[in-house]
């Protein structure tokens, strides 16, 4: 049956090094980081949702609370242990500023908030190679790393081992990296997969 | 460690059943569901077979705990087709079952990743055949198929399949093929048969228009090849987007240079309109015009600014000693080292610091510049890094912004109402607990919900022997109920060969219900062997 190889005894896949260093002049644009924090004490969520104007709880559907600012816009989830996730924001230090407002938010709210362990978790970037990819034949070269399944999802999903990267490329050329937790490794992995991309330029 | 001796029970039937090792218990139950659902799609005994291959693999890996059996069996089937080239969607199944097709997609390629099995990806004239039968179209079934097939063909070629649901292409070729045919299907009973949306259908048809094939004829379709391929339609649509981005920024480019323009038009007339304006003069003229205390305040700032000038004149005649002396200083500091940059850079005006307390020693001639660099450096590396406390930096926060985001009384107080009554329910179901954890503290029977704890603290175990170690420390963890403590103990001691059959007839009978009651058997004296199921 083709197409159909026994489960081996693990290796280490290796992403294949193309020889062409030539930078692709393109520059992925980061569109959304999501932050996490730790305020430190905890927190009485019906107190800070009745009490803040920007804020929505719905205990019954989700366990914290939602508030958005709009400047960095971006919106966070409050837990009552004091933890707290901030999404939204399109650079690291708006991140870390949105976070740091939130947190303010809550001490003039009356809680004694600290912040502790801002870590980015997570950094999204997208950008556009200009030209259309044989996704089929990236698929098959590639097999290791690649999964395309059109019937569930429109674009190649491209796992990236170095730097740990997970791409979502389609035909029309544009390209989605995620699950960075810096910036160098989006900008990494788009100067890995561009030359493979190129291998697959339509001719036209 | 299971007990060896088989007993002669091979008509037990149920009994011997319920003895069977839980993974046998699995397997067999997948492979009757498979069985089932195979038939529902009308698989060969082939592709069962396979499929049954798949699950017993995924059962070796885990792949099973967590997930419903169903939705495990499902993506096995489904990798089947794959790989045979059945035209069966996913899709299919999700009817079978009535799930979710995302959530079987996610276990089939969950389940493709971990067996490292790579279906090729779906060809969509694959469907074709089905899905002609299914439209009936009689005698000229064969016809219509081939025209579709080379529609298909086409509409690969102008990159119109990549990305999309192969089911949509196929129901969209078959339409213009049966159209071609004289056949009157229409868009309704297509979509039925191919289970894709009337949009998505008409989208396709629109796609198909735009190519330049679709302005041949149809026997010249069927003659012709065109060499040219088109680009994909969401290219094509991006590009469009693109183009139009950037001629509306550069028509409000374009606007803003006008707005320029006429904005210095508007400043030069009003100067005109000043400066032909008669001017008031005397004293008190400064004080009638808006811009007069600009004037007033430059004027004072021009006084201050002379006065200035003066001082420094007075200074620098004053350090013009010093200043002369230092630079012969530094002159023979220079002369003697040669390294010291410092010096060599004559100050305009020489810092009274050094001319009172003579030559500082600086950073090269303590040669401590490479760890000084380094400290500035990784000062400058994390600007924003937390005090050691973790106190919230507000530096860069406005705190009247901060302020707009909080209600004030009566807000709060209409927000509080509003909220009472969106979570009415929750609020009650909150009390019904309370109350009923109240009662069962007062009953004693309350039982608290603690999250797990991970890490267990065990009593050591003491044992004399290594027999016994192993058997209290098998109690402990619980591993099986299934145990012949036994034959366990008989290991050392090569002399026994076979374990107690009587003890296994006896506790028969009784053992039956005490295996669905793990914890009790566990806690039982190991004295008395737990062996119900010793029989293999």
């Amino acid at each position: 049956t083709p197409g159909v190889c026994p489960p081996l005894t693990p290796m280490t896949p290796m992403t294949p090094v193309t020889p062409a260093s030539e930078s692709s002049g393109i520059v992925p644009q980061l569109q959304n980081i999501v932050s996490t924090v730790n305020l430190a004490c905890k927190l009485d969520l019906k107190n800070i949702a009745l009490q803040a104007r920007n804020a929505e709880y719905n205990p019954k559907r989700f366990a914290a609370v939602i508030m958005r600012i709009r400047e960095p816009r971006t919106t966070a989830l409050i837990f009552s242990s004091g933890k707290m996730v901030c999404t939204g924001a399109k650079t690291e230090e708006q991140s870390r500023l949105a976070a740091r407002k939130y947190a303010r938010v809550v001490q003039k709210l009356g809680f004694p908030a600290k912040f502790l362990d801002f870590k980015i978790q997570n950094m999204v970037g997208s950008c556009d190679v200009r030209f259309p990819i044989r996704l089929e034949g990236l698929v098959l070269t590639h097999q290791q790393f690649s999964s395309y399944e059109p019937e569930l999802f429109p674009g190649l999903i491209y796992r990236m081992v170095k730097p740990r990267i997970v791409l979502l490329i389609f035909v029309s050329g544009k390209v989605v990296l995620t699950g960075a937790k810096e910036r160098s490794e989006i900008y990494e992995a788009f100067e890995n997969i561009y030359p493979i991309l190129k291998g697959f330029k339509k001719a036209s | 460690l299971i007990g060896a001796g088989k007993t002669p029970t091979l008509g037990g039937g149920f009994h011997a059943n319920l003895g069977k090792e839980s993974r046998a218990q699995t397997l067999q139950n997948g492979k009757r569901q498979i069985h089932h659902l195979g038939n529902q799609l009308q698989l060969n005994q082939h592709c069962l077979d396979t499929a049954f291959n798949f699950f017993k693999m995924a059962v070796s890996k885990h792949l099973t705990r967590g997930r419903k059996m169903t939705h495990v069996i499902a993506a096995c089937l489904y990798l089947v087709c794959r790989t045979e080239g059945t035209p069966h969607m996913l899709l299919d199944l999700s009817d079978l079952l009535q799930v979710n097709v995302y959530v079987l997609g996610k276990t089939f390629l969950l389940l493709a990743r971990e067996l490292c099995i790579n279906a090729p990806a779906i060809d969509p004239c694959l469907y074709i055949p089905r899905f002609a039968h299914m439209l009936e179209f009689g005698d000229k079934n064969h016809e219509v198929s081939m025209t579709a097939l080379r529609l298909l063909q086409r509409m690969k070629r102008d990159w119109m399949h990549t990305g999309r649901r192969p089911s949509g292409l196929c129901g969209a070729a078959l339409l213009v093929a049966a159209r071609m045919h004289d056949f009157r299907r229409t868009v309704k009973e297509v979509i039925r048969v191919v289970k894709v949306c009337e949009s998505t259908l008409r989208k396709r048809l629109t796609e198909f228009e735009d190519t330049p094939t679709s302005q041949l004829t149809i026997d010249e379709f069927m003659k012709i090849d065109l060499e040219e391929e088109c680009d994909p339609p969401s290219f094509t649509a991006g590009q469009k987007k693109l183009k139009i981005q950037q001629l509306e920024k550069a028509l409000s480019k374009k606007l803003e240079d006008f707005e320029g323009e006429i904005s210095s038009y508007q400043d030069e007339i009003e100067i005109e309109l000043e400066n032909s304006r008669p001017k008031a003069k005397g004293v008190f003229a400064n004080f009638t015009k808006d811009d007069s205390i600009e004037d007033n305040a430059s004027s004072i700032f021009g006084e201050e600014e002379a006065e200035d000038e003066e001082l420094e004149a007075a200074a620098n005649h004053l350090n013009k000693d010093f200043y002369n002396e230092l630079l012969e200083k530094d002159r023979l500091k220079t002369n003697e080292d040669g390294a010291c940059k410092n010096g060599n850079e004559a100050p305009v005006r020489p810092p009274a610091l050094e001319s009172l307390l003579g030559p500082l020693p600086t950073a090269a001639s303590l040669g401590i510049t490479e760890s000084i660099k380094e400290c500035i450096s990784t000062k400058d590396r994390e600007p924003g890094e937390n005090t050691g406390d973790g106190e919230l930096d507000l530096s860069g926060i406005d705190d009247s912004e901060i302020d707009r985001y909080i209600l004030n009384e009566t807000e709060a107080q209409i927000k509080a109402e509003l909220w009472m009554k969106e979570n009415a329910d929750y609020l009650k179901e909150q009390k019904e607990k309370e109350a009923r954890i109240a009662k069962e503290k007062e009953l004693g029977i309350y039982k608290e919900h603690k999250p797990k704890k991970s890490a267990k603290k065990r009593e050591p175990i003491q044992a004399s022997t290594a027999g016994e170690a192993i058997e209290k420390m098998l109690e402990q963890k619980k591993i099986s109920s299934k145990i012949n403590y036994n034959v366990l103990r008989d290991l050392n001691s090569k002399g026994s060969n076979t374990p107690k059959k009587e003890d296994d007839s006896t506790d028969d009978s009784t053992s039956t219900k005490k295996l669905s009651r793990r914890k009790s058997i566990a806690s039982r004296n190991i004295a008395n062997p737990v062996n119900s199921v010793g029989k293999r």
